[in-house]
């Protein structure tokens, strides 16, 4: 089996919230070792070799996005994205809980690596229990000298401010988050000017997702080419999948990335007795179904976008054969529609009629010309927004209506009114 | 006639020192204000149009921008909810692993749906989005603390635990009583309209103005408005007789003075 405990080494064996367990085990070493022997250029150069992608959904090069910062200005921020609310994503919830001292680990070295004097993080407002777990290691980690005015005697000045915010999906995108961070309504901003030139009080800002940024930890500890072994081509090192659905051990499982989709779901428990596979949502409520022919595909960025869907957050829900696939799509987009922040025309007024429209189909008073509007619709409202949300309406609805539409069509009213 | 407030006053006093520890954390003094927000409710058990005016003065910005940014969120309850409120998770995986029955159950146990409020002011409950607890269906928050793997005799307990006063999760805050429970249509629900529990909605009787509506008059028009465009419509739990809206109407009086 290819369940490789990195981050989540320790989990539900030891209290990781507790610092001197989490010191213990190695922990605070790499910051340590990274101020006091490391120039912030070597941290981003591990990032870089390492291949560490971002394990929020868009997978953008870790490295990468840091050297977009502008050198010339010195203040720059560093913002932890730990608004999870990605449908079926539940690992950073878990990561903020069980093991705050290294996603604070992640955070300080992330924040040494672009250069950084004041770093936040974003905790999505639901998790109120991780937010006063994450504080009192916040507070821990302060007395250890670890957060502050000359870290570690090393002259460093690292300042770290914990924000939680109130219940908004779109403050998991990055422009939205840094609104909702300035104290304003977590709608999106405009791209470009990305982030990493005008972001947080419009100074330069990298975004990094919890996962991401913990990574370092064991990327320095181990060094970049430890990571870099593992994995694919274009997909490298470690990542955790949360597993839910129709199977019978649902859970986060951390494997190389390129671990065969069927395996996953073996890793998981496999389906329930007598079931069979109808399909997987791979990366999170934004992505596109892929279905059986796809189990033995390599679970990482490139297979799953070849195969029409993409990795997401790491996600990974399976369906089986007794789902209602009209009643999940209709679910999935009442989600975007009441997620959206309604700036752009087409997410807000698209994602409320094609609800309507899929109401109507879970109540079977689905009407032919709704049919062929689902089929039409596509192209109206992806690719037109300020930000993916929009383009995440459509892909689970599109991929289960043209797999399925027997049950689409099973749904259509028959009688005349 | 003045308790309200001075009883705001009092608070706003006391919460100054740690507003004022907020704001420093931040270059923008705005940037608190999520956080002070969520102090304000702590206390209040609601985002009261008085905290929101106070904060605005704090944070050096118009009443409007706080109103404006607290609305977008929907853990904010700009209006009073119950002591316990009560987010069941209608995330797909939840509801492929038998949420739908849970919320059912929940819906009949409590005798109010989707955003509503039980008459005692016990109880909010609404559906929400994703809790991220996938791996544990049905999952719901309690006041914001996390429950699992929900069964119908779990909720018989944690229900019955609440009206007895011994439940784990200490009840929310409850300085005002919240307002009569309207009908929200429940399986028709599309997400046009109220979308959250603590939102109001400019067609919906419980509204208030907004911060400009301090005397409460653009309420009263509203009300008097909904009432006469709403009274024929039969399958909505309306207020049916006079009585009732003498009741309503003696509230707004008693909270507009």
């Amino acid at each position: 089996m290819p369940v490789t405990k990195v981050l989540t080494a320790g989990i539900g064996e030891c209290d990781l919230r507790d610092i001197a367990v989490y010191r213990q085990r190695g922990g605070y070493v790499q910051l340590h070792r990274a101020l006091t022997t490391m120039k912030s250029t070597d941290v981003l150069d591990a990032a870089e070799k390492s291949g560490l992608r971002g394990r929020g959904g868009a997978g953008f090069p870790t490295g990468k996005k840091w050297s977009f910062l502008p050198g010339q200005i010195p203040t720059r921020y560093l913002v932890c994205n730990c608004d999870e609310a990605e449908p079926g994503t539940f690992k950073d919830h878990m990561l903020l809980e069980e093991t705050p001292h290294l996603v604070l680990e992640g955070i300080l070295l992330g924040a040494y690596g672009i250069g950084s004097h004041h770093a936040f993080i974003y905790i999505r407002g639901e998790f109120k229990r991780g937010y006063e777990i994450f504080m009192k290691a916040v507070a821990d980690a302060r007395a250890a000298g670890f957060i502050g005015k000359n870290v570690l005697g090393t002259g460093y000045d690292l300042e770290l401010t914990v924000h939680r915010g109130a219940g908004a999906y779109i403050c998991g995108e990055e422009t939205g988050l840094l609104n909702s961070l300035e104290g304003k309504r977590g709608e999106p901003r405009l791209k470009p000017p990305f982030p990493a030139i005008a972001g947080l009080y419009g100074m330069p800002t990298v975004v990094n997702n919890v996962e991401t940024l913990a990574y370092l930890v064991p990327i320095l500890a181990n060094g970049p080419e430890w990571f870099s072994a593992v994995g694919t081509e274009r997909s490298k090192g470690y990542k955790i999948i949360s597993i839910s659905g129709h199977v019978q051990k649902p859970g986060n499982y951390e494997v190389p990335l390129g671990t065969p989709v069927r395996e996953l779901i073996e890793i998981a428990g496999g389906l329930f007795p007598g079931r069979t596979l109808a399909a997987i949502q791979p990366g999170g409520g934004s992505s596109a179904c892929i279905f059986p022919e796809n189990l033995d595909d390599p679970y990482d960025y490139e297979s799953l976008a070849k195969a029409g869907s993409m990795l997401g957050s790491g996600a990974f829900l399976v369906l089986d054969d007794r789902t209602d696939f009209v009643q999940a799509a209709y679910n999935m987009v009442r989600f975007f529609a009441h997620e959206s922040c309604g700036q752009c025309t087409p997410c807000r007024e698209g994602g409320h009629w094609l609800e309507t429209v899929l109401h109507r189909f879970v109540q079977g008073r689905g009407l032919h010309s709704d049919l062929e509007m689902l089929h039409r619709v596509s192209g109206t409202i992806t690719g037109l927004n300020l930000c993916a949300l929009g383009d995440s309406i459509e892909p689970f609805l599109k991929s289960v209506l043209k797999r399925f539409p027997e049950q689409f069509e099973a749904r259509i009213q028959t009688v005349a009114v | 006639m003045s308790t309200r407030a001075e009883h705001f006053e009092a608070l706003a006093a006391r919460l100054k020192p740690a507003c004022e520890a907020l704001i420093a954390q931040y270059e923008e003094p705005r940037s608190a204000l999520l956080p002070i927000m969520h102090l304000f409710q702590e206390n209040e058990g609601f985002v009261s149009p008085e905290a929101m005016r106070c904060a605005a003065s704090m944070l050096g910005v118009s009443p409007a921008v706080v109103e404006s940014t607290v609305s977008f969120y929907t853990l904010f309850f700009r209006r009073p909810v119950g002591k316990y409120v009560l987010q069941v998770c209608r995330g797909l995986s939840c509801t492929v692993s038998g949420a739908e029955e849970i919320m059912k159950y929940f819906r009949e146990k409590l005798g109010i749906g989707h955003l509503q409020t039980s008459d005692d002011g016990l109880f909010s409950y609404e559906e929400v989005e994703c809790l991220a607890a996938c791996d544990k269906p049905t999952c719901m928050q309690v006041n914001l603390e996390f429950f699992y793997s929900l069964t119908p005799a779990m909720i018989d307990e944690m229900i019955a635990a609440m009206r007895a006063g011994t439940f784990a999760v200490a009840p929310m805050a409850q300085t005002e009583q919240p307002g009569k429970t309207w009908s929200v249509k429940q399986d028709g629900e599309v997400s046009m309209g109220r979308k959250s529990l603590g939102a109001t909605d400019v067609s919906h009787p419980n509204n208030a103005g907004g911060l400009g509506d301090a005397s409460g008059l653009i309420m009263l028009d509203r009300f008097v408005n909904n009432e006469i465009a709403m009274r024929g419509r039969s399958n909505e739990r309306l207020v049916q007789d006079a009585s009732s809206v003498a009741d309503v109407l003696g509230d707004h009086e008693h909270a507009g003075h």
